[in-house]
């Protein structure tokens, strides 16, 4: 399989900015349907690439990126499964399994990177204390640069070394799968660090009750298959339920009260 | 962070914004997710996108644009598609120099239930017939299949983007002096709210399981139904209440736990744990 070296950087430059494109940008144009055009259209098979970037679309369709989870990367998927098809002249479908290595790895590369990325929230958090609005900029076009160059680097690994580069690389994988599964379940629990941060600044004494409150009922909720999409929906019509009328009450409280007991203490011990 | 500041030094509300600056607002919402990462999610992100208004509305003041720029760096997660709305009310709070409190409070209580929506109308409905029928179309060797995808999407995309960031921009300016005339009562009810959307989402966005199971011939114990048995989600819970411990009574900063937590993810995974 013999690309051109304008061939290749052509699918360097496309991929990077797909690569950054599934989280920012349009977040379309990375959708295999575009993607295996342009791919199909660099190589020189517009044809093919329309129907591997067709095909691999309808087969995302039930694999779309809900509620942040991440599925094998359908944008590395996408993009060799055309590189493939065109090359060696495979079926479509084949074609897509001999991309699965690729789209493996582009999991995986995004758990490493947004697993990284966190300890840099504390260099963003000095910046914000020095009113640093530069660097908040640049911090997240870096973020996105290093996103794109990952990507675009293992897909050009890929177009050089052929599928066989991606067995080569998901055994690679393999072998250190605790690894993997180690800065994953990390990476899962680092929100708690968000939801705890949060908790100290808003968490008064009275509202404990109120933390535990919406925690049950988002749980039982979301055991229930049917609603679990809308279980923070559900939850926030509740939870503005509870607040409205303590909103209420508490500003009839205050009007009642007018001159009479003055001041405004009224409401440091929770009324 | 460490400030702990409840008001901005400078309470005049500041001009409203121009449509200029919404709309490069609108525009930088796009890239929300350029940062993202498992602690604070969408968060740097989201203070990117909300910048050029902040810099205007707290122009006179250095010292509010660093309270602002702290506050708005913490934990921030919503649908990408939706987020202008939740930019568009908090922006207004920003400008009317709203109580820090309330807008931290607002802010959290929008950010949470929009995620199920915006999957609703994009990756449920939007997304599955527009791909659905240009996919056809791509594969019969018809070019007109990508790009009519990428012109229905965005459409689609940049209307409901511009619609929310005016509309709800509109609102928070309308609804402000309610709010001023009752604010504390109002931060108050917001910040109930906001912790019952924080206790929500310790349990809906809290996957954390432990596959560890003890032999016990033919039948294995599974720890995770015995915790499953006890409390479900009590992984989950335990971890928030745990970190937010540390942080509290330790003094700990978000970096340490994170590093806490990489340690228990590997030493976990190599043991077999998770």
């Amino acid at each position: 399989m013999g690309f051109s070296a304008i061939q290749i950087i052509l699918v360097f430059v496309w991929v990077f900015i797909i690569a950054i494109d599934q989280f920012d940008l349009l977040e379309s144009l990375y959708q295999p349907i575009v993607s295996g055009a342009v791919i199909g259209a660099i190589l020189g098979d517009l044809p093919t690439g329309l129907i591997v970037g067709g095909t691999y679309q309808l087969m995302t369709i039930g694999n779309m990126p809900v509620g942040g989870a991440q599925p094998p990367n359908a944008v590395i998927g996408g993009v060799m499964a055309t590189v493939f098809a065109i090359a060696s002249g495979l079926e479509p479908t084949a074609a897509v399994g001999l991309a699965v290595p690729f789209a493996l790895i582009g999991q995986y590369m995004i758990t490493l990177l947004f697993t990284a990325m966190a300890p840099m929230m504390s260099m963003a958090d000095k910046m914000a204390e020095k009113g640093d609005t530069k660097g908040i900029v640049r911090l997240n076009y870096l973020a996105m640069a290093i996103l794109g160059l990952l990507f675009a680097f293992v897909c050009t690994l890929g177009m050089i070394g052929g599928s066989a580069m991606g067995q080569t690389l998901s055994a690679l994988a393999e072998q250190f799968q605790w690894v993997m599964t180690g800065l994953s379940t990390a990476g899962g629990m680092m929100r708690f660090v968000g939801f705890a941060v949060l908790l100290r600044i808003m968490l008064a004494k009275e509202y404990w009750g109120i933390y535990f409150a919406g925690f049950v009922l988002a749980t039982i909720i979301g055991y229930i298959p049917a609603l679990s999409g809308s279980a923070l929906l559900l939850v926030a019509f509740v939870g503005f339920a509870i607040a409205y009328n303590d909103f209420q009450v508490n500003v009839a409280i205050k009007n009642a009260a007018g001159s009479g007991i003055g001041g405004n203490g009224g409401d440091e011990d929770g009324i | 962070m460490a400030s702990n500041a409840t008001h901005y030094n400078n309470l005049t509300p500041a001009q409203p914004l121009d449509k200029a600056t919404l709309n490069k607002m609108v525009f930088r919402s796009l890239n929300l997710q350029a940062s993202f990462n498992y602690e604070r999610m969408q968060a740097a992100g989201w203070l990117y996108a909300i910048l050029p208004g902040l810099e205007k509305i707290h122009a006179d003041d250095q010292e509010d644009l660093k309270l602002s720029m702290e506050h708005n760096l913490e934990f921030f997660n919503t649908h990408p598609f939706l987020v202008t709305f939740v930019m568009g009310i908090v922006l207004s709070l920003e400008q009317q120099k709203a109580d820090i409190g309330t807008i931290r409070a607002v802010r959290v209580a929008a950010m949470g239930p929009l995620g199920g929506i915006g999957d609703a109308i994009f990756w449920f409905t939007l997304v599955p017939i527009t791909a659905g029928i240009t996919s056809n179309m791509a594969i019969n060797g018809s070019l007109a299949g990508p790009i009519l995808f990428l012109l229905i999407f965005n459409i689609v995309q940049f209307g409901v983007r511009f619609f929310l960031m005016y509309w709800s921009y509109n609102l928070g300016t309308k609804a402000i002096d309610i709010l001023t005339a009752n604010a504390k009562e109002f931060t108050r009810a917001a910040s109930m709210l906001g912790v019952f959307v924080v206790g929500a989402l310790t349990s809906n966005y809290g996957g954390t399981t432990i596959a560890l199971t003890l032999e016990n011939g033919d039948s294995p114990i599974v720890i995770q139904s015995i915790l499953d048995g006890i409390l479900p989600k009590l992984i989950p819970l335990c971890l928030t209440l745990g970190l937010f411990f540390l942080m509290k009574k330790k003094n700990w900063k978000p970096v340490q736990c994170i590093a806490l937590l990489l340690v228990i993810g590997l030493l976990g995974a190599l043991v077999g744990i998770f």
